[in-house]
């Protein structure tokens, strides 16, 4: 087939920027990637791209088509031929790039490696017999595991485009894979490390990663299970913690968040005096609505009834984060009947 | 068509105006809502993230009593709530050991039978195609004509899209639909799709100013008279933090911002007080003045 695309092309000598239209005969099988080795091959050499093993296994090849970060090796290009339309290829966001489709991932690296990304077992010396876990045991982490590093969720994180020091989607669902090892011991220290100024309560849930990640990874739940386990383990200064607590502390009392008392509840009371002015600007305009007499939502009986229930079943932190992960690799395989 | 109707907390709260506005315009769209009572808030991301079992079953409990009003859809004015509601739902239906500890649970505090009957569906999707759509053309038509609104979707609307699914989450349509079928035209701009930064307002508010400067920026740059959101967590940041943005860089924004809601009201003849435009801090005159003078 006869496939036509645009490709953003950087000069670092140069500095120079430009949109380039490329048309090149590939076979119909064709992804983006075999696209984009005909035209170093056969039109221009000086093209840059990483790759190499073609088979979304690498995370070598994250790029942007038409704005989306994906996998070159993963984009079928004949549908997008068949509807005639001509893509545009540029290089990954939140990363700054380096030559054409290349980016410098060294800050991305040196995130995941500060995740410390090994099993920390605890013990110095080799024990005679190996460890053997059950799959059930594993099944957990089982999503996190699946990361291939290709930093299509970075490319997309809204938090790291306003913070670019963010720990990011992709080294924070790192981090929970070691949280969630039953083999790891370095629980607590990993837990504190990720509780701080760019951490995991710096997510907006914009679910960018999410919605990129090529392998299902699903970095958000991943954050969220980091938030979960923190909470259990009572790793909850941060305003972030405070925040997710008092939510629940406004359900099981009120039912209905209770609004007004949220802001000294997450930031202390000094901080919620300094912003009286814009306190006050809210509520000459009614928003900011008054704590007495509470708005208490009725029948909240049962809502603090089921948290007790809830508590007493012990499913706390991460476990009890099902998020669809089971519903939707059922639904994505079309084998809602198995297991 | 009837409904449950569940408003969430902010439009029980900090944005009445929503709920007012959305139970004054529903009867003219052919919705009936049945509002549900024994409910409480979702847990939008909060619960689900520092007790996510409770926030599982807070929603099944909103899912049977929305069940127990025979409505088959439950209606959604907020992006979280949908976002929470749906994915509690998908959960439930999908595991049944999972359906039957939460029922076990709700029957014991005396909540009825989650069984997966209604639909969960956000007020958006039920005007921007169907009956809805139809009803909306008949009761906007050229509402309001020689205005440039820009349309900001929000996060949770969008995505994930495995759990939403209504449109395509990087190339959405259905709030501009609404604003032609309005008479409005729809401006575009980039950071239509991307985050306000309102789920980290309190505890990174430098970080969530970052990214709402984007949408507010981009909108007026691509020549908008306002912003429409389906939202109200993206109205109160977007509304209510404009001025943070204003005084962090100096500059002058001004840009109201609608409720979705309230942008089909006017198109449709709402009064003031059906709408309270007056509860907003970015004021709405501009906007209304630039309608009424066209």
């Amino acid at each position: 087939v006869q496939v036509a695309l645009k490709i953003w092309r950087f000069d670092p000598e140069s500095g120079e920027r430009a949109l380039k239209r490329y048309e090149v005969e590939a076979p119909e099988w064709a992804c983006l990637l075999d696209v984009l080795d005909i035209v170093k091959d056969e039109v221009d050499g000086t093209l840059a791209f990483r790759k190499s093993c073609r088979m979304m296994i690498c995370g070598s090849c994250g790029m942007r088509m038409d704005g989306r970060a994906i996998l070159a090796c993963k984009e079928p290009m004949k549908p997008i031929v068949d509807a005639g339309h001509e893509p545009v290829i540029s290089a990954m966001g939140n990363m700054p790039v380096l030559k054409d489709l290349v980016v410098d991932m060294s800050p991305f690296w040196s995130k995941i490696r500060a995740m410390k990304p090994w099993v920390d077992t605890g013990y110095e010396e080799l024990p005679e017999k190996e460890s053997i876990v059950s799959q059930e045991r594993m099944n957990p982490i089982h999503k996190e595991a699946l990361c291939i590093m290709c930093g299509c969720c970075v490319s997309e994180c809204n938090s790291m485009e306003s913070d670019p020091e963010f720990f990011g989607p992709a080294a924070l669902a790192k981090g929970f894979r070691f949280v969630g090892d039953p083999r790891d011991r370095a629980t607590i220290e990993r837990l504190e490390a990720y509780n701080v100024e760019h951490g995991i309560w710096d997510c907006t849930r914009c679910y960018f990663c999410n919605e990129r990640c090529p392998k299902g990874v699903d970095p958000r739940d991943a954050i969220a299970k980091l938030g979960a386990e923190s909470v259990r383990h009572g790793i909850d200064r941060d305003m972030g913690a405070k925040h997710a607590k008092w939510f629940v502390h406004s359900a099981k009392t009120t039912g209905w968040l209770r609004e007004t008392e949220l802001v000294p509840k997450t930031q202390g009371v000094i901080s919620a005096v300094k912003e009286a002015k814009f306190a006050l600007s809210l509520a000459k305009r009614g928003k900011v609505p008054p704590p007495f007499p509470p708005h208490v939502a009725r029948d909240v009986g049962e809502a603090r009834r089921l948290y007790e229930l809830v508590k007493q079943q012990g499913r706390d932190g991460a476990a009890g984060i099902v998020q669809g992960e089971k519903a939707l690799s059922r639904l994505e395989h079309g084998n809602e009947n198995e297991d | 068509m009837r409904v449950a109707y569940y408003k969430g907390c902010l439009a029980s709260l900090s944005a009445k105006e929503l709920d007012v506005a959305t139970k004054a315009l529903a009867p003219k769209l052919g919705l009936e809502l049945d509002e549900l009572e024994s409910v409480t808030c979702c847990g939008a991301g909060d619960i689900h993230e520092a007790e996510p079992d409770y926030y599982l079953h807070l929603n099944a409990r909103i899912l049977a009593y929305a069940e127990r009003t025979g409505a088959d859809t439950l209606m959604t004015i907020c992006n979280v709530c949908t976002l929470n509601l749906r994915q509690a739902d998908l959960e439930l239906k999908h595991d049944e050991a999972l359906r039957e500890r939460v029922n076990a649970n709700l029957a014991e505090v005396g909540v009825p039978r989650y069984t997966g009957g209604v639909d969960v569906k956000h007020f958006l999707w039920l005007v921007a195609e169907g009956e809805g759509y139809e009803r909306l053309k008949e009761c906007a038509h050229k509402g309001l004509k020689g205005l440039r609104i820009a349309p900001f979707y929000g996060c949770q609307i969008l995505r994930p899209s495995k759990l939403l699914g209504f449109e395509d989450p990087d190339r959405p349509w259905s709030l501009e639909a609404i604003i032609e079928a309005c008479g409005g035209e729809a401006v575009d701009y980039p950071a239509k799709v991307k985050c306000c930064g309102f789920p980290i307002i309190q505890a990174r508010e430098e970080v969530a100013l970052g990214e709402l400067i984007q949408p507010i920026e981009q909108a007026l740059d691509a020549g908008a008279d306002a912003m429409v959101t389906p939202c109200p967590l993206c109205h109160l940041s977007l509304d209510a933090w404009q001025q943070k943005l204003e005084a962090q860089t100096g500059r002058s924004f001004r840009l109201p911002i609608f409720h979705l809601s309230q942008l089909i009201g006017v198109a449709a003849g709402l009064e003031e007080s059906e709408l309270r435009f007056k509860r907003h801090v970015v004021s709405m005159q501009p906007v209304l003045e630039k309608l009424e003078s066209v």
